[in-house]
């Protein structure tokens, strides 16, 4: 008996020293891994938008984040949107809720900083305490409105949808046209050589500069690449600056090339993409209509 | 030994049915609406309890349908048709449906007959069951765990060698992988989640497996030793399997429900019990077979693996419902 | 087993070789058939392996006089399952993008029979030190094994080493695919047989 509670001692204990040492170094890396989610998803959004290395963004390129909620109160469904606006002398949100006809049902202001609402918890928490307590809410996505002096110049979707194996995860940038300007792949478990191959150039680049009304019935076409078009996807720096403007109006209203051997792949990324752009310019209508009309303060 | 497993298989073969019509559950909340289904990609039927009044079954006004996680936006209808027999209509789109999606309906006021019947709000989704099965069958088939996600293998090749041990070894896997499985579901759901102790998964699920592997072990010790005699020494070996940890890590990440897990388990289970089952029916040919000396053991098991690898790249890209 | 007499040398020497996990012991095989697709994945996951072999095998060679015998196996697995944890979040942190390529792996090396094996053949048997360097061997030599498999396969499917293209075409894109890791790995364990056998004759033809 006393040897199965020595046994049951020691193994707890040990147990304790584990988690003890597996707590700490979480604490210590959890940071980090936030830092450098947070870095990951900056560069790529410059990238998008043809800043880099040799073209460095300017202070006066900011990027706010608009984000969206479905919100539930009484049994009816409602839109909420975190809006940043301008308050006297800073940046701060305001939380729209539209009904389901696009109508400014209640708003309220959030006491959050831009940089805080990056966080999800952060802005859970701000909900929880502004909105009523019988209000459910659930975070849906989210929409980057880059302005340049104060003018918008592209909107950032990031979006995620089923691939052929689980999830793709995309980064999406739109003038404001809606017209596509890059599409970049931020994560996808495809198979390597075959549907892996859609977060290469020559494939996500066919979505470059392809209009919303073209984007509207875009499909995936079984053809192979021709090879003119994949120097330009790839290389466009070896070709001249006439060649380049002959092959884009050439390609400009073609469909998507699909890629060898994964067309289930490329079929979903372009489904993906189609769908993410019309929901969004649906929602920024209505949103647009409802800042206008009702004199919100947006800064976008 | 084969024949009691034959006889327990076919005992529960009977209980399917009244499994499957309990899962069917409904899709309808309005008692004039019978059922409401995915006709194809380009359209949904409803099926009705009565005549509803020709007019207003064929106005498209008369629905609104969207997706359910995106309720602001509303699908467009090309064109609503009415049955023959007057009690079913069809809601054509003119863009394909995501079936994967819940969809749903809201009918303003029914009217049938010079009657308002009231509005309704009905789910349309693929069977659940359609679901579960693919979760299965793709774990079993086209994400076998040995031949296409290749985890398992120390395990696999040490036990290939008969079909026999092959099968034993599959059983007893099945039965732990299930066990734990759900053990680790519920922690996760429960304890990890909530507390928000995500870094402790890989210490809490091996310790689940260990849990499972004492529990099955002193179970099938009591209730059945003959049982026990055949499969005990293989149940060490449970422990050292890739895959018995790889299950949960993938239904933590993917967050399924019971069901969902459940059959991913079984699915991964019997998947390995099939690998194994074929390995071993190809090593009893090996046997007679003359390998060279340097490839003897091992290396020849290993090609032949790769081998029934490149075989089940053919499932690949199967899609059920 | 009783304590070992080799040196620290003849430890390391031994792992990579005479005892390599892959390709002579058959443990642990799972990484080398489904991570070999690049020589960095190789490279990132055979580190990765070490410490958690290193960490383990002198953290069990540390406690060895304190465990009592009946709960052996669970304190293994305790060991090695903290470690790991704690290998899996620093990578997570501080090399994010090579982690996403290692997926699942990281976390699985909880259940790689090597680490327990050498634990229980090997650390709870000797000295701190001694546990070191044959962890040390250990690893190195499930390096070797990840590295030269992932090397072939590299090199063949998709014609670049360690991300610089050498041949500038892919020669043969199965290479690539999963089902070719079963593939190499049998070929390569045949070679390792053949030259040890050919050693075994050396040695004789010697004496």
């Amino acid at each position: 008996m006393k040897e199965i509670i020595r046994i049951t001692i020691g193994l707890t204990l040990s147990c304790f020293l584990a988690a003890m040492i597996m707590g700490a170094v979480f604490v210590v890396t959890d940071k980090t891994k936030k830092q450098n989610e947070y870095n990951k998803t900056q560069a790529t959004m410059l990238g998008l938008l043809g800043y880099g290395k040799e073209n460095p963004a300017t202070e006066e390129l900011k990027f706010y984040p608009v984000y969206r909620y479905i919100v539930e109160e009484d049994g009816e469904t409602y839109l909420g949107y975190m809006v940043p606006v301008k308050a006297s002398d800073y940046e701060a949100y305001e939380f729209l809720i539209l009904d389901l006809e696009g109508r400014l049902v209640q708003r309220f202001t959030l006491d959050i900083s831009l940089e805080k609402a990056i966080d999800d918890s952060d802005r859970q928490k701000i909900l929880k305490e502004t909105l009523k307590p019988e209000t459910a809410f659930a975070y849906q996505d989210q929409t980057i409105v880059a302005c340049l002096r104060d003018k918008r110049v592209a909107y950032l979707l990031p979006g995620e949808f089923t691939g052929f194996k689980t999830f793709i995860e995309v980064m999406l940038a739109l003038d404001p046209r809606f017209d596509i300007i890059g599409l970049e792949i931020v994560e996808h478990e495809e198979d390597p050589g075959l549907g892996a191959e859609i977060e290469q150039d020559y494939f996500k680049n066919q979505f470059k500069d392809k209009s919303f009304e073209r984007l509207k019935n875009l499909t995936v076409v079984k053809e192979p690449l021709p090879d003119v078009f994949r120097r330009y996807l790839e290389d466009p720096d070896t070709l001249s600056a006439k060649e380049l403007e002959d092959i884009r109006n050439q390609y400009l209203d073609k469909d998507i090339y699909s890629l060898t051997g994964a067309t289930i792949s490329s079929r979903a990324v372009t489904n993906g993409v189609k769908n993410m752009v019309k929901r969004f310019a649906y929602r920024i209508k209505i949103l647009d209509e409802v800042i206008a009309g009702h004199q919100i303060p947006a800064v976008i | 030994m084969r024949s009691m497993i034959q006889r327990y298989a076919f005992r529960s073969i009977w209980l399917m049915p009244v499994f499957l019509l309990f899962l069917m559950g409904c899709n309808v909340e309005h008692p004039f609406v019978k059922k409401v289904a995915f006709k194809d990609s380009l359209s949904i039927s409803i099926e009705f309890a009565g005549e509803p009044d020709a007019d207003w079954a064929t106005d498209p006004d008369n629905y609104r349908i969207y997706e359910k996680r995106d309720p602001d936006v509303l699908l467009v209808i090309s064109e609503v048709i009415l049955g023959p027999d007057k009690r079913s209509v069809l809601i054509k789109f003119d863009e394909e449906i995501n079936q994967a999606e819940p969809h749903v309906i809201a009918l303003t006021p029914i009217h049938s007959q010079g009657k308002d019947l009231g509005t309704a709000l009905l789910n349309v989704k693929r069977l659940y069951i359609g679901e579960l099965f693919a979760i299965l069958i793709g774990a079993m088939l086209i994400n076998n765990y040995v031949f296409t996600k290749y985890l398992g293998l120390c395990v696999f090749f040490g036990t290939s060698k008969k079909r026999d041990t092959a099968v034993g070894m599959g059983i007893t896997f099945t039965i732990v992988m299930v066990a734990s499985a759900m053990m680790s579901w519920f922690l996760y759901q429960f304890v990890l989640k909530p507390f928000e102790l995500d870094f402790l998964q890989v210490v809490v699920f091996i310790g689940m497996v260990s849990l499972s592997v004492q529990a099955v072990d002193t179970v099938l010790r009591k209730v059945n030793p003959a049982l026990f005699k055949a499969f005990g020494v293989y149940l060490v070996l449970v422990i050292a399997n890739c895959i018995i940890l790889a299950v949960p890590l993938t239904l933590a990440d993917n967050e399924y429900s019971a069901m969902e897990s459940l059959m991913l388990a079984l699915g991964a289970g019997t998947g390995f019990l099939l690998a194994l089952f074929l390995m071993s029916s190809a090593g009893e040919r090996l046997e007679l077979a003359d390998i060279p000396p340097t490839y003897r053991g091992l290396p020849i098991a290993f090609v032949t693996a790769g081998l029934f690898a490149l075989a089940f790249m053919g499932f690949s890209g199967l899609v059920i419902f | 087993m009783a304590a070992t007499k080799k040196s620290n040398k003849e430890l390391v020497i031994n792992g990579i070789f005479l005892e390599n996990p892959i390709f002579r012991l058959a443990l642990s095989m799972c990484p080398a058939v489904g991570l070999t697709t690049s020589i960095k994945n190789g490279l990132l996951l055979g580190s990765a392996v070490l410490f958690v072999q290193i960490c383990s095998s002198c953290t069990i060679a540390a406690i060895k006089n304190i465990i009592h015998p009946r709960i052996r196996i669970p304190t293994y697995t305790l060991t090695i399952a903290t470690w790991v944890t704690v290998i899996d979040l620093v990578l997570a942190a501080y090399v994010p993008a090579a982690y996403e390529e290692m997926g699942i792996f990281v976390k699985l090396i909880v259940a790689f029979a090597i680490i327990t094996m050498r634990l229980e053949t090997f650390a709870c048997k000797n000295t701190i030190s001694a546990s070191f360097w044959d962890g040390l061997g250990m690893g190195i030599g499930f390096m070797f094994g990840m590295v030269s498999i992932g090397f072939v396969r590299e090199l063949l499917g998709a014609g670049t080493i360690l991300g610089y293209d050498i041949l500038g075409f892919k020669p043969l894109l199965f290479f690539v695919l999963p089902a070719a890791g079963f593939f190499c790995v049998g070929i390569m364990m045949a070679l390792f047989n053949y030259i040890e056998g050919v050693y075994n004759r050396l040695k004789e033809r010697k004496q």
